[in-house]
């Protein structure tokens, strides 16, 4: 009997304490009809948040050691950088003229080892080194660590995002951070891998020195190569068909002579589902054979072309390189989540299913906004022409959109376009893989540009311009004309205030927030309404056991 | 947290703030001190030797109370049998005397660069905190240095991105050392888990908890057993 009566009292309770935000439409209506509508009350979304503007960062950096300047180093003439960072001259300078030919204290500003980039003799006699050797590390930033819980050599695409990647990047010494105190990457340690540039004809050595714990090849995609090297050996980067991986702690040289020029790719071939998303990727630009065409052979993290090749001054004011990608974290971040090179081999292997992936992060150049501001703009005067060398090495397609402008593509793949069918649009739809080499001409005429201006240049995909969904973000930089910049290097715009956009907080996710429309004494209730309604449980178990024992109810 | 923090036991003393900027200029890391008296220098082809002193006395000590020598010999041949470990040294725990002068011969049978690279030391005679040896593939380097009068304990690893993580990591014990450092090969375990879950746990801890639940509800329904 005892258990009737608390089953009957708990359902009743229960009834009454029922949260009234779960009642069906239809039974608020008719008891508003009643009873009336309920009192207004405050909900807590209504009490006012104040941004959180604590974590804001620097929009520029200073330039302390004066690197964004035009300077001649070891002889070489480094145009400046009109963004507001810049790469280090010293390596540049070292860059050109060969590792192995400039001075020790030229070599420890650019941190470089005296074997990264060697230079040797004019094969052609044209007044410019023909015999290249380039030596290749892999580094990993924000990789995991047995002692550590955040990152390890961190590198952030964006404000507080740092996934897990994988980079070529050049031979350099000492410590891979900033400094000991530092968790920060150095800079030459960073997104995309190097962009290469060699000369049509030249002999050129590529060593992969693999630094890393996984095993790795490169694959030069679209650079002429043979499929097997001079002694036999494969060539070709693939696995499966030309030559075994390089190990961890080996090293493997690869030897091409491109006959033809133009732009390229090169990536890791080894499990080329993950290896290439997860960075070892970059741009390989084969440049018309000229005299003395000493070239910057190596381009750290893309961008601006600061000493450019004879066949560029040519035709074009200025040069630079955009390497798009897209990444997934769910598959870059595998290597935070353990230690254990097994257990991320075994991942990539059968865990992570490509197939039903989606990236959630775009990048220009290894950055995405509001980082690409710093580094990837492109500031031309008007009446240039701009050579824009674009890959996307990415999973996803590109759509490239130039604001203001139509550009004109001279070369598809590397391959130059006949004059009189070359397209010129303000969308150029690039897969994944293809490259596309655009002349910008900022001729006001109301078709090539519209005139002076910051005119944005981003992937009109969409989710191209978002970081994790959240804009903006992504893969978004902007062609800013010379009188649109001030001195430090950013641009002069007159909508939004860009510097909310360097912070953390600003791109954290948020899951949708249905907590705010409850107060508290919506969860009192609630709480209430659980207890009665193990009130009524425990009032029917018992029932039930009784009934089960055969006893009088 | 700054990946010092965690080593720090070691390095308390020498843990001065430096300023970071955006960019880093390489020739800071080492140029006007490198002249210091007594501070010997490489770099060429083969590789580096940073802040090496075999002359001066750190403060403190009255004389070199022993010369300690080690070869040191790395690569992924001297990897530990153990998950996470790809990389090594032939050695993981050096102990020395005060004010004795060490010299290391660091050999690298891999095709790669490897370091043996000493943090914590005293930075008026030591630019930075430390000493450093860098072999390229295939070379060996040489370096002495003298250990301060106190009892502290070094981390010596290899910089090159995850070679730290994934094995080369040492310990370099002066008197009676400071503390032992996490993650050591063969020494000391990993401070970090795998935050990769586990189903066989979370499945383990399910089914021992409605166990436990029942068990509890049949007891108290029928009294606990009695002996
Ligand atoms: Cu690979
Ligand atoms: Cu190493």
């Amino acid at each position: 009997m005892r258990a009737i009566v608390w089953l009957l009292f708990g359902a009743l309770l229960s009834a009454l304490l029922y949260p009234p935000q779960w009642y069906p439409q239809r039974l608020r209506f008719e008891l508003a009809q009643w009873l009336g509508t309920p009192s207004y009350n405050v909900s807590s979304n209504q009490i006012e948040q104040d941004a959180d503007m604590s974590d804001l960062e620097r929009v520029c950096p200073d330039d302390l050691l004066g690197w964004r300047n035009a300077q001649i180093i070891e002889g070489v003439s480094i145009a400046a950088t009109p963004s507001c960072v810049a790469d280090n001259p010293y390596a540049i300078a070292a860059f050109v003229q060969g590792t192995n030919n400039v001075s020790m204290d030229t070599l420890m500003r650019a941190g470089l080892t005296p074997d990264a980039l060697e230079k040797g003799a004019d094969l052609d006699g044209d007044g410019d080194p023909d015999e290249i050797h380039i030596r290749l590390e892999i580094a990993e930033l924000n990789g995991g660590s047995p002692d550590v819980l955040e990152p390890t050599a961190q590198y952030a695409i964006a404000p507080g995002i740092t996934p897990g990647l994988w980079v070529f990047a050049p031979k350099t010494f000492g410590m891979a951070t900033e400094n000991f105190e530092s968790n920060i990457a150095q800079a030459m340690l960073r997104s995309p891998s190097p962009s290469i540039r060699i000369e049509q004809g030249d002999r050129v050595f590529i060593t992969l020195e693999n630094t890393h714990y996984m095993p790795h090849t490169i694959h030069f995609h679209g650079v002429d190569h043979s499929y097997l090297r001079a002694d036999g050996a494969g060539n070709d980067g693939v696995p499966m068909t030309s030559e075994l991986p390089v190990q961890p702690g080996q090293s493997r040289t690869y030897e091409l002579s491109p006959r033809t020029a133009g732009t390229a790719f090169y990536h890791c071939h080894v499990q080329p589902q993950a290896h290439i998303l997860m960075g070892l990727q970059g741009m390989f630009i084969v440049e018309e054979n000229r005299p003395n065409n000493t070239l910057q052979s190596m381009n750290i993290g893309a961008g601006q072309v600061r000493v450019r090749s004879v066949a560029s001054r040519e035709a074009y004011d200025q040069e630079y390189d955009l390497q798009y990608t897209d990444i997934d974290s769910k598959l870059n971040n595998i290597i935070q989540e353990t230690n254990d090179p097994e257990r991320i081999e075994s991942w990539l292997h059968g865990g992570y299913n490509l197939t039903s992936a989606r990236s959630n992060l775009f990048t220009v150049n290894g950055r995405a906004f509001p980082y690409t501001f710093r580094e990837s703009l492109i500031v031309p005067k008007p009446d240039q022409h701009i050579r824009l060398r674009v890959l996307n090495a990415g999973t996803e397609g590109l759509a490239l959109h130039t604001h203001g402008h139509k550009a004109t593509a001279t070369h598809l793949d590397g391959v130059a376009q006949n004059a009189n069918v070359q397209v010129t649009r303000d969308v150029f739809w690039l897969a994944s893989a293809q490259r596309v080499d655009l002349d910008l001409n900022t001729s006001n005429d109301g078709t090539h540009s519209y005139g002076s201006g910051v005119w944005m240049l981003h992937d009109h995909t969409g989710k191209g311009t978002t970081n994790d969904g959240i804009a903006p973000g992504g893969n978004m930089t902007a062609i800013v004309y010379d009188e649109f910049m001030d001195e430090n290097g950013w641009p002069i715009t007159q909508g939004e205030n860009m510097a909310m956009f360097f912070s953390e907080s600003f791109y954290r996710r948020d899951e949708f927030a249905a907590e705010q429309s409850y107060t508290l004494f919506s969860y009192l209730r609630i709480v209430a309404f659980g207890l009665a309604l193990g009130l009524m449980l425990a009032g029917l178990t018992q029932l039930m056991l009784q009934i089960l024992r055969g006893r009088n109810v | 947290m700054s990946k010092s923090v965690l080593w720090g036991l070691s390095v308390m003393g020498a843990l001065a703030c430096v300023p970071v900027g955006a960019q880093v200029d390489h020739s800071a890391h080492m140029h006007p001190e490198a002249e210091h008296a007594g501070h010997e220098m490489l770099f060429d082809k083969s590789g580096m030797v940073m802040n090496a002193n075999s002359t001066v006395l750190p403060r403190g000590c009255e004389e070199i109370s022993a010369n300690i020598t080690y070869t040191v010999r790395a690569g992924t041949d001297y990897a530990i049998e153990e998950a996470g470990r790809i990389f090594g040294y032939d050695q993981y725990d050096f102990q020395v005397p005060p004010c004795s002068k060490i010299n290391v011969t660091f050999i690298n049978e891999d095709q790669v660069r490897h370091q043996w690279m000493l943090h914590g030391l005293p930075r008026y005679l030591y630019p930075q905190g430390m000493f450093h040896l860098e072999a390229s593939g295939g070379e060996t380097v040489q370096g002495s240095f003298i250990v301060p009068e106190d009892d502290a304990t070094y981390l010596v690893h290899c910089d090159v991105t995850q070679h730290m993580e994934k094995g080369m990591k040492a310990q370099f014990v002066v008197g009676k050392g400071s503390g032992t450092l996490w993650s050591i090969p063969g020494l000391s375990a990993d401070f970090k888990f795998d935050s990769v879950s586990n189903r066989i746990a979370s499945w383990l801890l399910f089914c021992s908890t409605i166990s436990a639940f029942i068990l509890l509800i049949f007891f108290a329904k029928k009294g606990f057993p009695t002996r």
